[in-house]
């Protein structure tokens, strides 16, 4: 990462694609994502660590991304919930988020799928605790959390056959 | 079920219906309508935006300013919770680099007020602030942070006042008076019998008093929008529960035609009541109107949010109940006070569902309530979840268990003896129509049952117990205040019928359930019906998406207009075909003669003929049921709410007696929703209604002092987690009413109104000892443990 008056010389991947970019070095890899690169599918609705909202995946991990600045991104690979699935080819998780009713108002959606994503692609045989842990950090005010876990069982056995 | 569509084109993806089974679903309590699922009311069918919500391509408030906008602007907020302004000093403030407007009261041309009942509330304070959330100005800068340094420049010079920071503080003889007509804003009273005498006939009474605390809506889409001033009509994006109100409130404000004020319902995440008063829409239309033809952007964070927005309101509750000897409830003298906080909001609205669900879903034939709502220095306090409803379920049914202890019989015995059955009427007089308390007990229990409370022997610092609730909630406005749902359904040029409603969804499926009525009336599948809601310009008013009222009111004015539009067809079919419509009917995809097979038209033919003469297919339809207004004096009323809710609860917990901690281990809710037209979503409001009313009942709190919120942010305002809150057991019980859309009534509020009580009412059996201070959290359960 280079300095360049006061931008700093940001190079990443952001779901499959190399992104580089000049980015204040204050701003979170929240901000990043949604307000330069637009990618508004990822929620801020704390910032401070507390909700999971923004949750993305930086090299694997799920990673809160109000807390983390843009600048530390930096070689990292990061995905969003836009990377995961689209209207044409849905990921398991979010077909199931939808049939189990797991979105109310959605908003906790893509930071729950995030963080669930990140327990499946690392587990391949996750125990019930585990289903519990992947979204112990995440807030949902809407649904009492059960369709979420739900949801996320029947991604797991829709993946693993 | 066979979709149908008008006219040829094909329509967008069609969303999925399914039959989906949670682990934790109780089987539907047999059914009035078992028979009778044909179309799509009855069915849980996806969220019809699902897919959006779950790519995280749905648009909220703020995803606008990301893509939007031109200018962004902050609110500069009282530092003190009661004060004179003496001086705003913007100079400072323009010369930051950036900053290209500050707005005070002097720039607002209207009447620079807003307030959903009272118009008390300054848009921007000119002489007086109330509450550390009342704005003084509003800074307008072409990037957000220039915004930030902005507001942050703005001098503001204050006399401070004292502040009140309670009711007892308010209630005090020389207390300042924090509105014109003095502290005690108003309130509300039941007179019925003669609640005095009959407690002192009584064989038992019992006296508490209950006090609760203060919540935050804690919706995670904090508010944000923009707006935009074209010179001729003001357009405001940003998430209500009432756009057509919201158009009024702020065309009023700002000294404009409510035609010119165009209100648009962006994605909302969560409301719970904490949209109901406006929020930013005032100050970023204000900021709007200074610069024509820019998108103008305020949001606020976490904290700022908290600081400025309404809170449910804390009470202080005086409750004395007697029964006689044969276990009888013979009285209840009822004393409410309610920190209404610096303005009005709904607060008197909020006194009265008070008043009139003083005695809940029980007889009580000598009843005397008086409210009182206080004015502080805290936030102003209005609508969320329950609205009243909440906090006086938890002081009847605390009473319910401490009068049972006392005549020494069983509190389930006890509550089934004094529910209210047909024929009899709740706190205001009004014999409600179907009664389902006693249902929702027994269906609750037997659910309960079916697994009981485990008997294994615990370690000595843990007590397990359960307790019960049994709830009922007024739906809608009620009092004789103008309720009303407009619709208006269309057939759409493509062919698909188009529904539009005023309703907001807020994400909790309102949207849906107008699509399955609009198509279950119209015959056709789901697929073809496209709903449009929440647009003043666009949509005719609905009235507000609170009360529980959405399902009930805009489901009926959709069914309604659907089947105005039904008898549209058939008339110009019958024009078409030379006939008098009654020799039609509808058949499919076709309308035929009734004796007359030769005659057909085809519903694309209609349309064919329709767009070649110029008329629309389209009707519009007006659901205004009427309610009396509770009698001034004596609060009683034949017909104060259109009908009424019930539910019951059983909450088990364990208690840790060294620690104070409470897990909630099994919560089991039932509900009369009269019909469940979409089953999952129902479910999805009483499982989240149940966390919400956990989470109230041992750990949210908003804690002041000195007027100042002591925890604006989710690290200290604790919500509950996955590992906070076992799965809800949901029961729904379907009843049929008699004036709702295919025999719904609704869900919202209830499930989290009788979570409360059976929450206090399990660590009551667990502990013996029976809570009346909320929230239960460790330091307060250790407290009243160990009685320090
Ligand atoms: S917004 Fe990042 S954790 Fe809440
Ligand atoms: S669905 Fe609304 S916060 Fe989770």
């Amino acid at each position: 990462m280079g300095d360049s008056g006061g931008a700093w010389h940001l190079s990443c991947t952001v779901n499959g694609e190399p992104v580089e970019a000049e980015v204040d070095p204050r701003i979170t890899l929240l901000t990043f994502l949604r307000e330069h690169l637009l990618l508004t599918g990822t929620k801020g609705a704390c910032l401070e660590g507390e909700c999971g909202s923004c949750t993305v995946i930086v090299d694997g991990r799920p990673i809160n991304s109000c807390l983390m600045l843009a600048g530390q991104a930096q070689g990292c690979s990061i995905q969003t919930i836009e990377g995961i699935g689209d209207d044409k080819k849905l990921h398991a998780l979010q077909k199931h988020f939808i049939a189990t009713g797991a979105a109310q108002c959605g908003y906790c959606t893509p930071g729950l799928i995030m963080a669930a994503k990140a327990m499946l692609d690392a587990n391949p045989s996750p125990t019930e605790q585990e289903f519990t842990t992947a979204i112990e950090a995440n807030i949902c005010r809407c649904t009492g959390y059960e369709s979420i876990r739900q949801a996320i069982r029947d991604a797991y056995r829709e993946i693993h056959g | 079920m066979s979709g149908r569509a008008f006219g040829t084109q094909t329509p967008a993806a069609p969303p999925r219906e399914k039959e989906h089974v949670l682990p934790t679903e109780a089987p539907i309590t047999p059914s009035p309508f078992a028979e009778k699922v044909r179309g799509p009311v009855g069915r849980s069918c996806d969220k019809i935006d699902g897919v959006e919500r779950v790519t995280g391509t749905k648009l909220y408030g703020a995803d606008l300013i990301a893509r939007e906008a031109d200018l962004h602007a902050k609110v500069v907020r009282s530092e003190h919770a009661h004060a004179e302004v003496v001086s705003i000093d913007t100079k400072e403030a323009l010369r930051v680099d950036g900053v290209l407007a500050v707005l005070t009261a002097e720039d607002v041309k209207g009447t620079n007020r807003h307030g959903l009942i009272r118009r008390d509330h300054p848009v921007l304070a000119k002489d007086r602030v109330r509450y550390r959330g009342d704005a003084v100005a509003i800074v307008v800068a072409k990037t957000e942070q220039a915004a930030a340094a902005g507001r942050d420049a703005v001098k503001v010079e204050y006399r401070v006042l004292p502040t009140v920071e309670s009711i007892e503080q308010a209630m005090a003889p020389g207390a300042p008076h924090l509105q014109p007509g003095g502290n005690v804003m108003g309130g509300r009273r039941i007179r019925k019998g003669d609640a005095d005498s009959a407690l002192a006939d009584s064989h038992v009474v019992v006296s508490e008093t209950f006090r609760t605390q203060t919540v935050d809506h804690a919706f995670l889409d904090v508010e944000a929008g923009v707006a935009r001033w074209d010179g001729e009509l003001l357009t405001i994006r940003v998430s209500g529960q009432w756009v057509h109100e919201e158009a009024r409130l702020v065309a009023l404000a700002l000294g404009l035609p409510v035609e010119r004020v165009r209100i648009i319902q962006p994605a909302a995440g969560g409301a719970f009541g904490g949209r109901e008063d406006i929020s930013i829409q005032i100050y970023v239309g204000l900021a709007a109107l200074r610069f024509a033809g820019k998108t103008v952007a305020l949001r606020y964070d976490r904290a700022e949010s908290m600081r400025a927005r309404h809170k449910r309101h804390p009470m202080r509750i005086e409750y004395a109940m007697g029964a006689d000897r044969e276990g009888r409830l013979t009285a209840a003298k009822v004393a409410i006070y309610s920190d209404e906080g610096a303005y009005a909001s709904t607060g008197i609205a909020v006194c009265r569902k008070m008043s009139s669900h003083a005695t809940g879903p029980y007889r009580v034939p000598h009843v005397r309530v008086d409210v009182f709502g206080v004015h502080t220095n805290n936030n102003p306090t209005g609508a969320m979840r329950g609205f009243g409803a909440t906090q006086i379920a938890i002081a009847y049914e605390g009473m319910m268990d401490r009068l049972a202890a006392k005549l020494g019989v069983d509190r389930v015995e006890f509550r089934r003896a004094n529910l209210i059955r047909p024929g009899d009427a709740v706190t205001t007089g009004q014999v409600v129509p179907s009664p389902t308390a006693v249902e929702c007990l027994e269906a609750v229990l037997r659910q309960y049952g079916s697994k009981s409370m485990p008997s294994e022997p615990l370690p000595t610092h843990l007590r397990r117990g359960w307790g019960v609730s049994v709830i009922c909630f007024g739906m809608g406005y009620g009092d004789g205040f103008p309720d009303a749902s407009r619709a208006r359904v269309r057939i759409g040029a493509d062919g698909c019928v188009e529904v539009y409603s005023g309703i907001v969804d807020v994400g909790q499926g309102a949207e849906n359930v107008i699509a399955q009525v609009a198509a279950e009336e119209m015959g056709v599948g789901l697929e073809h019906t496209r709903v449009i809601t929440a647009d003043t310009h666009m949509t005719p008013e609905s009235g507000s998406c609170s009360a529980t009222r959405s399902t009930f009111f805009a489901g009926n004015a959709v069914r309604l207009a659907a089947g105005e539009l039904k008898e549209k067809l058939l008339d110009a079919a019958g024009e078409l075909l030379c006939v008098h419509p009654n020799e039609l009917e509808f058949r499919g995809e076709e309308i035929r003669g009734r004796f007359d097979e030769g005659l057909c038209c085809s519903l694309g033919e209609l349309v064919a003929a329709a767009r070649k003469r110029g008329y629309e297919l389209e009707a519009e339809a007006l659901f205004k049921p009427r309610t009396i207004c509770e009698d001034f004096e004596t609060g009683q009323s034949p017909r104060a709410f259109i009908t009424y809710m019930f539910g019951a609860h059983v909450s088990q917990v364990l208690v840790d007696v060294e620690t104070g901690e409470v897990r909630v281990e099994r919560h089991v809710a039932c509900h009369d929703v009269g019909r469940a037209i979409n089953p999952e979503a129902v479910r999805g409001q009483i499982t989240g209604g149940v966390v919400q009313g956990i989470g109230m009942a041992l750990m949210e709190e908003v804690v002041y002092r000195g007027g100042r919120i002591l925890n604006p942010g989710f690290t200290d305002y604790i919500l509950p987690t996955v590992r906070d809150v076992p799965p809800v057991e949901c029961v729904v019980l379907e009843s049929n009413d008699p004036l709702g859309p295919y025999g719904a009534k609704g869900v919202g509020e209830p499930p989290l109104i009788g979570a409360v009580p059976a929450v206090l009412s399990a660590i009551y059996d667990a502990t013996g000892k029976a809570p009346a201070t909320l929230p239960c959290n460790p330091e307060r359960v250790w407290g009243m443990l160990t009685g320090s």
